[in-house]
């Protein structure tokens, strides 16, 4: 009502320049052109990060310049159809295109000033800040949704800070470029040196307020009083290509006035003989060397351990996993007695061996702060310390994140007091890699195999996956979706993320790599093939395959071999700097903030993104054209002609431009002369009989559609329009703006052969009934226009259906519905009695409609 | 081009030379993966080196590069050993620089970015033609 309003205040605004309406609506159509041009780029950087494409930094740099280019053409475009000067977009564009720059230099900093980053904000995207080790727990809980001990980073930047206010870092780098490389006293001399400058210095202003506030929080939000913390080591590096197992300080239960003591041991340990040393063998630089260090709560662990994901010195197909009572620690330090079970790697993780310890003593939290021995309770030490529940709970953990990292992992995890599985770190484990030459030829292995299809669809993710097959559709239970199944499925869904990190891989039939599905399997890294056309008819829920999503195959069985070759790979490609980098340049370019055009924040100043721009552009744009035939089509354009049709529309056509076959100055048209082909189907809908036959309101059809043109409020329309509807036509296009009654709808449809040009947007609004009824009928037009693959927004009794980049026969065939749809919405707000008249109606509606549609 | 009389023929050796290392590091697991033997290159110099001491059955080179470009590369492996194909990858694809680059002897021009999929059956071409062509 509200807009409505604006468009008739609008309308009284004093003369602009009047362009020839041609020449607006060209302008029109080059924003469309645009805008679809931007999205396409968007969706092309998302697709590159699948891993399909080989792409270097020049890609990045040459596609955030035309992206650039063109974001700024469209505002320009939106200055010359609006005449404003659109200043906010312009310096809203400016703020994003300088972000890009920055990262595209390496010099954007995303945390500011601060030397503390929350957890929950961490990811592997901010691996730079936060170092390896803590940047792969963010991504372990913020994105498999596993358990880690809630807490922060103290970044690199501290770091930084810190060793640059007394030239620490000068004299690392001047003493190790001065080292000859042999001399092991003179490198034991120069790490002692260091690490004693360090616990010596003072820390950099506002470093220990910084710390304790966030402690204090931590403490605050966990309801404790006496916070204790670990603090683990997060170096550049950790924990990605170079492992660093056991090479820097950890420092366990830490109480809160030792909190910066602890920091400074970890920051010293940098610069340890023995982490000095790897670091050299590894082939590392010294301008490479950051330390952030990673404070989380202390989690008193009732059992603990290591679980390595893949063991084959033990045997093929399994997972290893050493556990015992209390800390963890002694696991990794090989200092006692523990159980060691042996399980399958592939989904049910059936246990192949249980060999049960003698736990006679536990590591537990010291009263005081550190840790201290206890002897183990009686009757617990040589019994198993997990259950066969706890098992098959970590042993997924285990395989969500190794598929996550394409390698083995080294993990390690802790059950606490109320039974939750903590993942406090992982690492990828290397030291198995056989040489390739050793490994069976790949040819070899897959020669024999059986290959269900090959070379069908797209790939969306590279990976391999291993796995029985889980067929789900429209209807499927999701929480019934096994762990470590393959998802098949006839379409794609944004839904399926849900179950992705349970999902060793997908495969549907239709679908794109630059749909939403496809992005988020990318998020989740998981091996992912679409538009196969043939998944769901070959393969069935349980059959056991393996789906090379590198070679695009799916074979029959499971070939262990795929599987370990993709995870012995010498990158991993996901974390190579490029891909980083374009993760990074995406973040600024693609998500959308600016969802609901009636907010408060739909406006120039919110944009955020790239795509925020565009989208405000396009409704505004879209908003503009409505204005501007309502307007032009009153003053400017050729005399507006009826439609005459048995059926009483009241509706005036106007033909911008190839919409009818009449004269121009015809005062009618006939059914017959329309040529506008998202019209001509349009009408085709609304005078279907056929649907109103299994109706189970039938309605009169002439009887209700008379009540189209009958009273509604002046204030509404504009003086010349009064009784009537009006359309907009030209041979591809549409806009019809309606009132019926009291709702008022528009209609804005292109349909033509090109299908990246194609859309259609709806909008519904208003009733005569109360507010309730006139929602039950908004959500009745959301099902049926998403069942018919639209992209709804509802906002009370206001709908909003949008459809894109169909072809020209699936648009018309939709336009046809909506014909329809509006017709049978009509009567029906006065007959929704319940919340399941909903339901109810959208099935009467889509089954009469798809007998329609398909006669 | 010698090739086994057993059956199982020799495998070919690929030299690939790009100054981004994303490149070499994304083609080698790949090649290797369908049985190639693979070496890589991020400087011309080093790789023009190798080029010289042996003798490689397939070059992919980028165009655009410090030292000596990939039309310069392309010259002396045509004159060190003219049965080798080299296929030329650039993120500068123009239609100058294709025509020039067939001029000297290329097999094939691929623009950057590229999929995985294209240049792996680029390869596996040359390589049925050389078996079909030995036998």
């Amino acid at each position: 009502m509200l807009q409505r309003l604006k468009d008739v205040l609008a309308f009284w605004r004093p003369k602009e320049r009047v362009l020839p309406f041609g020449v607006l609506f060209k302008k029109f159509q080059s924003i469309l052109e645009r805008n679809n041009h931007i999205l396409e780029l968007m969706a092309d950087m998302g697709d590159k990060l699948g891993g399909e494409y080989i792409f270097d930094r020049q890609y990045i740099l040459d596609v955030a310049e035309e992206q650039a280019d063109m974001v700024f053409k469209l505002i320009s475009d939106l200055s010359i159809l609006t005449q404003r000067k659109n200043v906010e977009l312009f310096l809203a564009f400016e703020h994003i295109r300088q972000a890009i720059q920055e990262e595209l230099n390496g010099t954007h900093t995303t945390s500011g000033k601060s030397y503390v980053i929350p957890l929950r904000e961490l990811g592997h995207d901010l691996s730079e800040q936060a170092g390896g080790k803590m940047a792969n727990v963010g991504d372990i809980r913020n994105r498999l949704g596993l358990s880690a001990p809630d807490g922060f980073v103290i970044s690199t930047r501290a770091f930084f800070d810190f060793m640059q206010q007394h030239d620490l870092l000068t004299l690392a780098r001047e003493g190790i470029a001065a080292w000859d490389g042999r001399d092991d006293v003179a490198l034991v001399q120069l790490s002692e040196t260091m690490q004693e400058r360090i616990m010596a210095a003072p820390l950099p202003r506002g470093l220990s307020s910084q710390v304790l506030s966030a402690l204090d929080d931590l403490a605050q939000r966990n309801g404790m009083r006496n916070i204790r913390i670990a603090l683990r080591s997060s170096a550049w590096g950790e924990d990605g290509d170079a492992s660093f197992a056991g090479q820097y300080e950890t420092a366990l239960n830490v109480p809160r006035d030792q909190v910066m003591d602890a920091y400074r041991k970890v920051i010293a340990s940098t610069y340890s003989y023995k982490a000095w040393r790897y670091r050299l063998f590894k082939g590392y630089h010294e301008h490479e060397v950051a330390m952030a260090v990673g404070c989380q709560l202390m989690v008193e662990s009732v059992v603990g351990g290591v679980l390595h994901t893949y063991a084959p010195h033990l045997a093929d197909g399994v997972m290893v996993a050493n556990a015992v009572w209390g800390l963890c620690s002694p696991v990794v330090d090989g200092n006692s007695p523990t159980d060691t079970i042996v399980l399958d790697r592939a989904a049910p993780y059936t246990l192949r061996s249980l060999t049960v310890g003698d736990k006679r003593r536990q590591l537990k939290l010291a009263p005081g702060g550190g840790t201290e021995w206890r002897d183990t309770p009686e009757g617990l030490h040589d019994v198993p310390s997990l259950t066969v529940e706890q098992l098959e709970h970590l042993a997924q953990a285990a395989m969500s994140i190794e598929r996550y990292y394409k390698r083995p992992q080294d993990i390690e995890w802790a059950y606490d007091a109320s039974g939750t599985l903590q993942i406090l770190q992982s690492r990828p484990l290397r030291f198995w890699a056989a040489p390739l030459s050793t490994e069976p030829q790949l040819e070899d292995v897959t020669r024999n195999a059986e290959v269900v299809f090959s070379g069908r669809g797209l790939v969306a993710q590279r990976g391999v996956a291993v796995g029985k097959v889980f067929v789900v559709d429209h209807g499927t239970d999701l929480n019934t979706f096994p762990h470590g199944a393959i998802l098949v499925s006839r379409f794609t869904s944004p839904r399926y993320s849900r179950v992705m990190h349970k999902a060793q891989g997908i495969i549907t039939d239709v679908g794109s790599p630059t749909g939403h599905m496809s992005t988020i399997a990318r998020e989740y890294r998981v091996p992912t093939v679409v538009n196969t056309d043939v998944a769901t008819s070959l393969l069935r829920t349980g059959d056991e395959i393996t789906l090379d999503a590198t070679q695009n195959i799916i074979y029959r069985g499971s070939i262990c071999a795929l599987d370990r070759f993709s995870l012995t790979e010498e990158d991993v490609f996901e974390d190579s700097y490029e891909y980083r980098l374009l993760r990074r340049v995406i973040k600024h370019t693609s998500p959308l903030n600016l969802l609901d055009p009636h907010a408060d924040n739909f406006k120039p100043s919110a944009c955020r993104t790239y795509h925020d721009i565009t989208r405000y552009i396009h409704e505004k744009a879209v908003e503009h054209l409505i204005l501007l035939s309502e307007r032009q089509g009153a003053q400017h354009l050729s005399a507006p002609k009826r439609l005459e049709t048995d059926y009483p529309l009241g509706l005036m056509l106007i033909d911008a431009g190839g919409g009818t076959t009449c004269p121009p100055a015809a005062r009618t048209a006939a059914p017959a002369d329309i040529a506008s082909i998202p019209m001509q189907e349009f009408l085709k809908g609304m005078t279907c009989e056929g649907m109103w036959c299994t109706d189970p309101v039938s309605v009169n059809l002439s009887s209700f559609m008379s009540s189209f043109t009958r009273t509604f409020s002046a204030s509404l329309a504009s003086p010349n329009e009064v009784g009537r509807n009006l359309a907009v036509v030209l041979k591809n296009y549409m806009n019809i703006n309606m009132r019926l009654g009291y709702h008022f709808n528009i209609i804005d449809a292109y349909i033509s052969d090109v299908i990246n040009d194609n859309y259609i947007y709806f909008r519904f609004l208003g009733g005569v009934t109360e507010y309730i009824r006139r929602s039950r009928r908004a959500r009745f037009i959301a099902m049926v226009l998403e069942h018919f693959d639209f992209r709804v927004e509802v906002h009370g009794d206001l709908v909003v259906g949008r459809l894109k980049k169909l072809s020209r026969e699936r648009m018309s065939l939709r336009m046809r519905m909506l014909g329809g749809l509006v017709g049978y919405t009509r009567q029906l707000d006065a007959r929704m009695h319940t919340d399941t008249d909903i339901t109810e109606h959208a099935g009467t509606f889509i089954t009469a409609m798809k007998q329609f549609l398909g006669a | 081009m010698t090739t086994e009389t057993n059956g199982t023929s020799k495998r070919l050796r690929i030299l690939i030379l790009d100054d981004e290392p994303i490149v070499c590091k994304r083609l080698k697991p790949a090649f290797q993966k369908q049985g190639y033997e693979v070496e890589t290159f991020t400087d011309s110099s080093s790789a023009m080196d190798r080029l010289k001491e042996t003798s490689f059955d397939i070059v992919i080179t980028d165009l655009k590069m410090e030292g000596a470009d990939g039309m310069q590369v392309l010259s002396t492996v045509k004159a060190l050993a003219p049965e080798t194909r080299v296929i030329i990858i650039t993120g500068f694809a123009t239609l100058e620089t294709a025509k020039e680059s067939y001029r000297k002897g290329a097999l094939d021009f691929v623009a950057k970015p590229f999929k995985l999929g294209d240049i792996l059956d680029c390869v596996r071409k040359i390589e049925q033609e050389q078996r079909g062509g030995a036998q």
